[in-house]
């Protein structure tokens, strides 16, 4: 028996909820049809959560799962573009035609699907993007240096989340790309990094768990460190990652959304109206992390 | 006199490959390691790291290069660390680091021979910081003459700094910027 997983039509960093409620139990008691025939257009946050889904039913032990790629024309094509279906092939049975277009780096992609396994990876992705994705970000979105720097900083922290409090490997994903529905079509950068790992509840439940008694559970153990910057580590210089990328994005208007087991807590910039704290989602493996920087305001 | 420290090239020892990013705690901590070695052996009172070939440098790097060697460098002889070759992001990331301990270290920023004080400075010292910086060393009268300030208040600003170590206290009762100075 299988069990179909319908992937939306627009996956991104909130419709993930919606794949994650097409999972039924946890581990899955069949193997996984991961259907996104009808997908029409996903955000590096989908991406990387699909590459998460595979990580963690592989990491179970569970039956390889398929991935049924979008049928709409140039669709799977830009999969490809962007390295998705070189990291989904060794995880997915792979249903469609699968494009053997090259992963590339164009005015749109600031860092393609990579995978992330420790710090020497940490060091590959800074590396490339301080050479390359300083003009897209200072092109594509008229970002000053200084915003650049911090964007480089920002990817540097989410990816090592993985490397330091994960227990697995995980991705990462950063493009550019037109966000129609707010910012009056202003472009933004938006990075993207998920991990199949144990979630903010697991890793901080020995350190912070009893503080809170009834209360504790994923919601509260993301604001432990998102808007707290408590780690699990007792060492006082730990949980500068998310109280910096916090603080850059406060300076730029950006966004940060993290979401882990059944819960997303968000800090919101006056342009957007995502809820700051949703409980009771659908339950996804590990934690996913969605970085959003506007680009300047275009001038009158 | 000072030594001069180039962290690119520490950074290149500690991973042994050409990058130029300080980001990830095990390389700021490989980084201080080494760091720490050359403070060792230096007979220099003051030490300067040069950032001027550094590329990024994240939160959790700065917090294991900057923030803990000021913590670590305390019982070693050497009198005062500095930085030098500070990019304004390079800034941001160290006062980020250094807010958390409550510590606060002298920097010149690439885009400005004048050095500051990156961290935790109340704005006293700030003050007191910036009227010292023209005159190099100087006792505190002339100070509180140049800020108006009462010659107790001046006085309990630079001693503020000194104990931070971002100002030498000589015993004639002046005070001395050093090295970046």
């Amino acid at each position: 028996m299988t069990r179909v997983v319908p992937v939306p039509q627009h996956l991104d960093h909130l419709s993930v909820d919606q794949l994650a409620a097409g999972l039924g139990p946890w581990p899955p008691e069949q193997r996984l049809l991961v259907d996104a025939h009808a997908t029409e257009w996903a955000s590096p946050a989908g991406f990387v959560a699909l590459i998460t889904l595979g990580q963690a039913l592989a990491e179970l032990g569970a039956p390889k799962p398929e991935l049924t790629l979008p049928a709409v024309e140039g669709v799977a094509s830009y999969w490809a573009k962007v390295g998705v279906l070189r990291h989904a092939e060794p995880l997915f049975q792979l249903h469609g035609k699968v494009p053997r277009r090259r992963v590339s780096e164009t005015s749109d992609i600031v860092v393609p699907l990579t995978i992330i396994r420790n710090a020497t990876d940490v060091h590959e992705i800074v590396g490339r993007l301080t050479e390359q994705a300083t003009q897209i970000l200072a092109h594509e979105l008229g970002l000053e240096s200084s915003v650049v720097g911090g964007f480089g900083q920002s990817l540097s922290e989410a990816c090592q989340n993985i490397v330091e409090h994960a227990g697995t490997a995980g991705s990462v994903a950063a493009h550019v790309y037109v966000y129609r529905k707010r910012l009056s079509g202003r472009k933004v950068a938006v990075i993207a990094v998920s991990d199949a790992g144990i979630g903010f509840h697991r890793s901080l439940d020995a350190t912070q768990g009893k503080r809170f008694g009834d209360r504790w559970g994923d919601a509260q153990a993301i604001e432990t460190a998102l808007i707290h910057g408590i780690s699990r580590f007792r060492d006082p210089g730990r949980g500068q990652g998310l109280t910096g990328i916090k603080r850059y994005l406060a300076r730029w208007e950006g966004k940060i959304s993290i979401r882990s087991g059944t819960a997303r807590v968000a800090i919101v910039p006056g342009w957007d109206d995502e809820p700051p704290r949703s409980e009771g989602l659908p339950w996804f493996p590990g934690a996913q992390v969605t970085i959003v920087i506007p680009g300047k305001e275009p001038s009158a | 006199m000072s030594t001069i420290i180039r962290l690119d090239l520490l950074l290149r020892e500690a991973v042994a490959t050409p990058y130029r990013d300080l980001v990830t705690r095990p390389t700021g901590a490989a980084v201080r390691q080494r760091v720490l070695t050359v403070l060792r052996n230096t007979g220099e009172p003051d030490a300067q790291l040069d950032f001027s070939e550094v590329g990024l440098l994240d939160f959790s790097c700065a917090d294991e290069i900057i923030a803990k060697l000021l913590v670590e460098t305390l019982g070693l002889p050497v009198q005062r660390v500095m930085l030098r070759g500070v990019s304004e992001n390079h800034a941001d990331a160290i006062e980020h680091a250094l807010a958390r301990y409550d510590l606060v270290i002298v920097a010149v920023l690439t885009q400005s021979p004048e050095p500051r004080l990156l961290g935790a400075a109340p704005d006293d010292w700030r003050a007191a910081f910036r009227a010292l910086t023209p005159l190099g060393r100087a006792p505190a009268p002339p100070i509180a003459d140049a800020l108006s300030w009462p010659l107790p208040r001046t006085v309990a600003a630079l001693e503020g700094l000194a104990r931070r170590r971002c100002v030498v206290a000589h015993p004639d009762a002046t005070f001395e910027l050093g090295a970046v100075a």
